[in-house]
């Protein structure tokens, strides 16, 4: 469909281009005529015919020789090349032609056929040049639009990529170790082992849900987290202490799914998992400014995990900005001698 | 009946498998550890013949753990998943459960220690008259980077000290570890293991050469290649022990 459009601005340039030819020669012909001149009409229509027939021929060329993908600056050389050879032959073919229809000015008549051919030349080189001119600019711009619908295509696939592998990171190490501490539940404790399979079950659905959407509520987010840190709850029991500080009025704010989720499973698996003693999880929720705030603390030390995880901590400041822009922000530092940080800054919208 | 220990963080995940082990009579779970620290402890004083390790635990890993004993008892790790720990594995063919344990899994992995029990005729772990001393028969982990191995003693061809580390020489390995060459030489048996030099330890029994050498030395070449000279006093206990 592409193509046809394509072929079809071309004989329709073609067409209208010679016929503004054919009509601007006859407008200054008949406002600017002194005498008539003998087969004017003829050989306007023959320069024409001719003209459209060189030029075709020459489109054939170009697209052959592929100049139109050549880089620009070889293209300006291509297009003086194309430009003289192909003016010395719609020359040669129109001044032939003229001589051999016999509708030729009287005073060429005595030059040689040569001199004829050098003559019409010069005219014949502006209108070719005019020709390419138009033709390659056109392409050019088709290229370049071209090129940047491509780009564009591009971020966007490259976007969805992102998203997609950063979203489907659920720890498999958590979900066969859960499985393991719900089995031993069973025996001991097993109103707590049916709750522990409700919890793991949200997690893993909105760990699917995750891909299909770009944001969720803050509460929905939030859900995920409480089912997570309970689970991990009965693999740690009470080496593990959790905190919530929860301001309601953010419950409705926008945030990417298992965002939080995955900051507060890091915190387990470099903090408190790496603690004989365990530690603490607490997570804050607020407003600071025009920003929604969401803060993940965690008994811990950062030395060198930084670099270990270096992907995770680049992929969710780029997710955040790929989704609420420039101002959103990630940073994770160490805030206390033992206690690690990790903040996330989303802009609020004003409705 | 063989002695076990289950070492693993979780409670819940010890418990469970210690329900798993009931199955097993011939198994007698005698201690429990949360962590590297409490693990060795345990393990030098009960001397246990098995130990069920996990290996994502707090302050130290599984791995850690093992090479820091001098003797490695026969180990089945568990793990829920870990595709770092499993390329480990591959290397070495150690027996691994992964969490949550399958019955038929435990069951296999027990029936193929008794194997190796029967391969060994006799008491799986063979007693030392002195603990301390380790037998040729015993089995060393040795952890290098990325790379684990169980070695038995015997396929030790050689010691090299390189600084405060020791470089093992087994097949076509040389890991390092780190232990000094006096602390190696007093844990190793002398029938087996001799002090050749400075620098080197190397394993009677995988001798290949033995030929004179300046200053009324001795040069030995080991069944891996390697050339191994004999100080000038080493040479005269060493003629001493070949001619026992």
């Amino acid at each position: 469909m592409h193509m046809t459009k394509r072929i079809s601005y071309y004989w329709l340039c073609q067409f209208v281009g010679w016929s503004a030819f054919i009509l601007a020669y006859i407008f200054f012909y008949i406002s600017l005529r002194t005498r008539e001149t003998p087969y004017f009409y003829h050989v306007l229509l023959v320069d024409a015919c001719v003209g459209f027939l060189v030029t075709h021929i020459m489109r054939f060329f170009i697209l052959r020789l592929k100049f139109v993908d050549k880089p620009v600056n070889e293209q300006v050389f291509y297009i003086f090349f194309i430009s003289i050879l192909f003016a010395l032959i719609y020359a040669t073919l129109g001044s032939t032609m003229e001589q051999v229809l016999h509708i030729e000015a009287e005073r060429q008549k005595t030059l040689a056929l040569f001199n004829k051919i050098m003559r019409a030349s010069m005219g014949c080189f502006t209108f070719i040049l005019i020709w390419n001119l138009i033709y390659f600019a056109y392409h050019y711009i088709l290229k370049t639009r071209q090129a940047q619908l491509d780009k564009i295509r591009l971020e966007s696939l490259v976007k969805d990529l992102q998203l997609k592998t950063i979203k489907s990171h659920i720890n498999p190490h958590f979900i066969f170790n859960a499985l393991n501490s719900i089995r031993a539940l069973i025996d001991e404790n097993p109103n707590r082992a049916r709750n522990a399979i409700t919890e793991l079950s949200n997690i893993l659905r909105s760990s699917m849900q995750a891909e299909k959407v770009e944001t969720v509520p803050f509460e929905k987010e939030l859900g995920i987290v409480k089912d997570y840190l309970a689970l991990e709850y009965i693999r740690f029991e009470e080496r593990l202490k959790i905190e919530y500080q929860i301001d309601e009025d953010t419950l409705d704010q926008p945030v990417p799914p298992m965002m939080l989720q995955t900051l507060v499973e890091n915190a387990i698996k470099h903090g408190i998992g790496k603690q004989i003693s365990g530690g603490v999880v607490k997570v804050i929720s607020d407003f600071k400014e025009d920003f929604h705030e969401l803060v993940v603390q965690n008994t811990g030390y950062l030395n060198g995990h930084i670099n270990g995880d270096g992907f995770g901590l680049f992929s969710t400041k780029n997710r955040l900005q790929l989704l609420f822009g420039e101002r959103a922000n990630f940073e994770i530092k160490q805030v206390g001698s033992d206690l690690v940080e990790a903040r996330i800054l989303i802009p609020v919208e004003i409705k | 009946m063989i002695k076990a220990i289950i070492i693993d963080d979780e409670r819940l995940a010890r418990s469970e498998l210690r329900k798993l082990l009931m199955d097993f009579p011939e198994i007698e779970v005698v201690a429990e550890a949360s962590n590297a620290g409490e693990g060795v402890e345990k393990i030098e004083n009960i001397n246990p013949d098995l130990i069920f390790l996990d290996i994502q635990m707090p302050g130290k890993t599984g791995f850690d753990m093992l090479s820091e004993l001098d003797k490695a008892p026969l180990v089945i790790f568990t793990t829920a998943y870990d595709e770092y720990a499993l390329k480990a594995f591959e290397v070495n063919a150690l027996d691994y459960l992964l969490k949550p344990v399958e019955p038929k899994r435990l069951a296999d992995a027990i029936q193929k220690l008794h194997l190796q029990e029967e391969r060994e005729q006799g008491p799986m772990v063979p007693v030392n008259f002195n603990r301390s001393i380790l037998s040729e028969n015993d089995q060393v982990f040795v952890k290098d980077g990325e790379r684990c191995w169980f070695v038995k003693l015997s396929d030790i061809r050689l010691f090299e000290s390189v600084g405060n580390y020791a470089k093992v020489y087994f097949g076509p390995n040389k890991p390092l570890i780190l232990k000094s060459l006096n602390a190696l030489e007093e844990r190793l048996d002398e029938k087996t293991f001799f002090r050749a030099n400075r620098k080197h330890i190397v394993n009677l029994r995988l001798i290949d050469k033995i030929e004179p050498y300046f200053n009324g030395g001795l040069l030995l070449e080991l069944k891996g290649g390697e050339k191994i000279e004999v100080s000038r006093r080493q040479t005269v206990k060493f003629k001493e022990m070949m001619s026992l």
